[in-house]
């Protein structure tokens, strides 16, 4: 018999949604998942809109993955007595971003920079997404990020990276013909990011070596195809040396700060990095051109000793202590109120 | 402010809630006008200072011309509003491209012209609310219509949220009336409404960015050749995605429409069952074509001024229609491309009626058809309907290369690798991703073909109320699970 309207429908529609959602929602939460923030350009948008904060008062973190799962900023403010505003991003190069800072005459701050030389000596444009996202950011979105905020922070499932319906499809793994590009294939447990997008192993994947390996492959595939890569008509690299001068000197003009931080890393991770990047040509003459004071981990005995599960990253416990370490070992005003 | 987000969802349920408070009509309609300009002012606010002047101008010369009887003045007044619309859409999307052709021809003359390159915002949704207005000022210069009355009626009309960024691009006789006595949704409309709302969100968010502009965007977006399936998988994804969002758009704003108790023309109606390019274009964008049939192609003479001129105004409708959509040259070939296939249909109809001694104007026909600019072919839904609808699908992807492609180059990438011309070449596209091209592509033409003549307000009334409740629950739980939020409408960029 036709329907008058669709009230009936409308209904049986509210109740399977709510038993659908309710039900993958109770899942989750039973299967250990844990609240996780989309690590996107709004969220980024919202820190970068904090580095104002008098230099006193916070310190600015940029960089590569590395920084974000090692600084606990919890540690960090508890000791320190300053806000910690991480805009490092995942698999990305931080020089945008100091180019970005130093070209804005309203930032003052304390900058520290961390150096994952691969990502840090590339011709990385990724992060410009976000930057021209950030100086965009319409009011419509600003608000749409807030009710986002709201959201994410209830429920489990709003995880794009590993609950949407894409990655849950992806999980489907279906070989490719032979040539295709492989996405690199983190699992879930690897990472799940803080409100205040400090990123966290999970306690499964640290229990697991299993997952770990499957980590130091997707490591082992990423250089692989940095390996494989044709090499730049000009070597970028005193380029980016120049440009990261260039941005530090109108930063310190205005009264502020930049310090690097080379992170631990292990393994076979570490032994390709040293082979790659050697110090002296890269880490001391970063330091040398920018004049600019470093920390590389293996330096100091409070950090050199840490062991990284997947050979790039800090576990939760460990990044505690090194960011204890961390807040003796850099210059007081970027530790110190 | 996007359909698609979080902050367009609670600012419709205020909305709604103070549509269906006890105000008077008066205070409602402020209240939907105030809504309205905080829905574009989300955006970018400065930008609403244009859609102020725009909507001063227009209905104050609307006004004069109509009650004008001096010639002179009249057609003054009419080309002040042409400037005044037309320039301003003009510098805004078309001012780089005319100095980029300008400094092109400089340099083809020997002189060396460097000028600084513009750094012009393009206000969103100029283009549709300016040919809104347009029709309002031409419509009062033919007298076609009665001057609006009512300047809050007027400034409504212009503004009215779910129409303003992307249209359907209306008539002041298709809305004005709406405005003039009390409106609000009743059970059944609010529900349709709701429905229409979430079928859109649907077409938007899950099918067109979740699922098919991903590998539409590796595709166009590779610097090279690519291998034949990969780029008919990229442009097949296209056809898929610029349908899905724009017919997304229309969907959600006649739906958002319908809850507060308005009623706007249909934009799209399954155009990937066309039989042919003529019924392409009564189904594609029917708002625009219409349009530019009523206020471009019958002012230039139409099909009344023989058959060279009716081919010359109907190249020059669809090379307009192309610039409309965006300043590049790309756009103009997807129109003239059109233009051409619509020639060639037009060639072959004529002299099939020419043999039959077949009279094929002047038929009486509804309003969707009229929204053709050149007579209809008899639709065929046998087998041989379905080849030919098939036959003009292929050749609508052969268009959307152009469309697509930001240069020339790459739009000849691509046909080379469609076509075959590249050798050897590295496969791009995942088989997950060519699985949902391959499934959606093909559903789509499917539920296209399916519902050539039929009304998705009309099937889900018919259908048992457990079904429509089924599926209009897969649509919300798929909405909710996709994930994805805030992607921009493609034709936001028109």
């Amino acid at each position: 018999m036709p329907q008058n309207t669709l009230a009936k429908p409308a209904l049986l529609m509210l109740i399977l949604v709510i038993t659908a959602i309710g039900s993958w929602e109770i899942y989750l939460r039973n299967k250990g998942v844990a609240i996780s923030y989309d690590d996107g350009p709004p969220l980024w948008s919202h820190n970068r809109a904090m580095v104002y904060e008098p230099a006193d008062k916070a310190t600015v973190f940029i960089g590569s993955s590395r920084i974000k799962f090692d600084l606990d900023i919890d540690t960090w403010q508890k000791i320190t007595g300053k806000h910690a505003i991480q805009i490092a991003q995942v698999g990305t190069s931080p020089m945008p971003v100091l180019e970005d800072l130093g070209n804005d005459p309203k930032f003052k701050g304390r900058l520290v920079v961390d150096v994952t030389e691969g990502l840090f000596f590339s011709n990385g444009s990724e992060m410009q997404r976000y930057i021209t996202y950030y100086h965009k950011e319409t009011p419509t979105q600003k608000a749409s990020f807030q009710l986002n905020h709201f959201l994410e922070s209830k429920f489990v499932f709003l995880d794009k990276d590993f609950l949407s319906l894409n990655a849950q499809l992806d999980e489907l793994k279906i070989p490719d013909r032979p040539g295709v590009f492989q996405e690199p294939d983190f699992p879930m447990e690897f990472e799940s990011t803080n409100f205040d997008r400090q990123d966290k192993m999970s306690p499964k994947f640290l229990a697991d070596t299993n997952l770990q390996k499957r980590v130091q492959n997707v490591w082992l595939y990423i250089i692989g195809l940095g390996q494989h890569a044709p090499q730049p008509p000009v070597d970028p690299v005193p380029g980016i040396m120049q440009t990261a001068k260039n941005a530090i000197d109108k930063i310190r003009s205005r009264g502020g700060d930049v310090v690097f931080v080379r992170t631990p890393s292990s393994g076979r991770f570490r032994d390709i990095e040293q082979h790659a990047f050697p110090r002296a040509e890269f880490w001391d003459k970063l330091l040398a051109v920018t004049h600019c004071r470093g920390i590389y981990y293996a330096d100091y005995p409070a950090t050199e000793h840490f062991v990284c599960p997947e050979w790039s990253h800090l576990s939760p416990h460990d990044a505690v202590l090194y960011t204890q370490a961390l807040t003796g070992i850099l210059p007081a005003p970027f530790a110190r109120q | 402010m996007l359909f698609n987000s979080y902050t367009f969802i609670a600012f419709f349920i205020v909305v709604l809630i103070l549509h269906n408070l006890p105000f008077s009509w008066k205070v409602k309609k402020i209240n939907l006008l105030i809504a309205s300009y905080i829905f574009y002012a989300a955006w970018n606010p400065p930008f609403i200072l244009l859609l102020w002047l725009s909507t001063v101008v227009d209905y104050f010369v609307g006004r004069a011309l109509y009650t004008q009887d001096n010639p002179h003045k009249k057609k003054l007044l009419l080309v002040i509003s042409l400037i005044g619309n037309l320039g301003m859409l003009c510098f805004f999307k078309y001012g780089g491209f005319l100095l980029e052709n300008f400094v092109t021809l400089t340099h083809m003359v020997g002189i060396n012209f460097h000028p600084a390159k513009p750094n012009i915002i393009l206000p969103a949704g100029i283009s549709f609310y300016t040919f809104t207005t347009l029709c309002y000022t031409i419509d009062m210069y033919k007298k076609k219509s009665e001057p609006v009355k009512s300047f809050l009626n007027f400034a409504l009309f212009v503004t009215f949220f779910p129409h303003l960024v992307a249209g359907p691009i209306v008539r002041p006789p298709q809305l004005v009336p709406q405005f003039e006595k009390p409106r609000k949704a009743n059970k059944k409309q609010l529900f349709e409404g709701l429905f229409l709302l979430s079928l859109g969100l649907f077409m938007k968010v899950v099918l067109a960015d979740s699922m098919l502009s991903s590998s539409a965007d590796a595709v166009f977006g590779a610097g090279s050749a690519l291998h034949a399936l990969d780029a008919w998988m990229g442009v097949m994804a296209f056809s898929g995605q610029i349908f899905f969002d724009f017919a997304g758009y229309s969907t959600c704003a006649i739906g958002a429409a319908l809850c507060l108790g308005f009623v706007l023309p249909q934009n799209f109606l399954y155009p990937y069952a066309a039989i042919g390019f003529t019924d392409f274009w009564r189904r594609w964008h029917i708002t625009l074509s219409s349009w530019l049939r009523d206020y471009l192609y019958i002012p230039l003479g139409g099909n009344r001024k023989g058959k060279l001129r009716t081919y010359v105004n109907l190249m020059i409708t669809m090379l307009l229609g192309g610039l409309w959509h965006g300043a590049n040259w790309t756009f103009v070939v997807w129109g003239g491309l059109h233009g051409f296939y619509l020639w060639v249909e037009k060639f072959f109809r004529d002299r099939s009626a020419r043999a039959t001694g077949e009279i094929v104007v002047n038929q009486p026909i509804p309003m969707v058809v009229k929204a053709s600019m050149v007579p209809s072919i008899p639709s065929n839904k046998g087998f041989q309907g379905f080849l030919y609808a098939m036959f003009t699908f292929m050749l609508v992807n052969v268009t959307w290369v152009f469309f697509r492609s930001n240069s020339f180059g790459r739009a000849g990438e691509m046909l080379n690798s469609m076509f075959g011309g590249v050798g050897k070449a590295d496969p791009l596209l995942s088989t997950l991703a060519m699985i949902k091209i391959a499934v959606i592509i093909t559903g789509m033409l499917i539920f296209h073909w399916f519902m050539r003549d039929r009304r998705v307000t009309e099937l889900i009334y018919r259908l048992p109320w457990w079904l429509t409740g089924l599926v209009w629950s897969a649509i919300v739980i798929l909405l909710i699970l996709s994930q994805e939020t805030s992607n921009s409408f493609i034709y936001f960029q028109f």
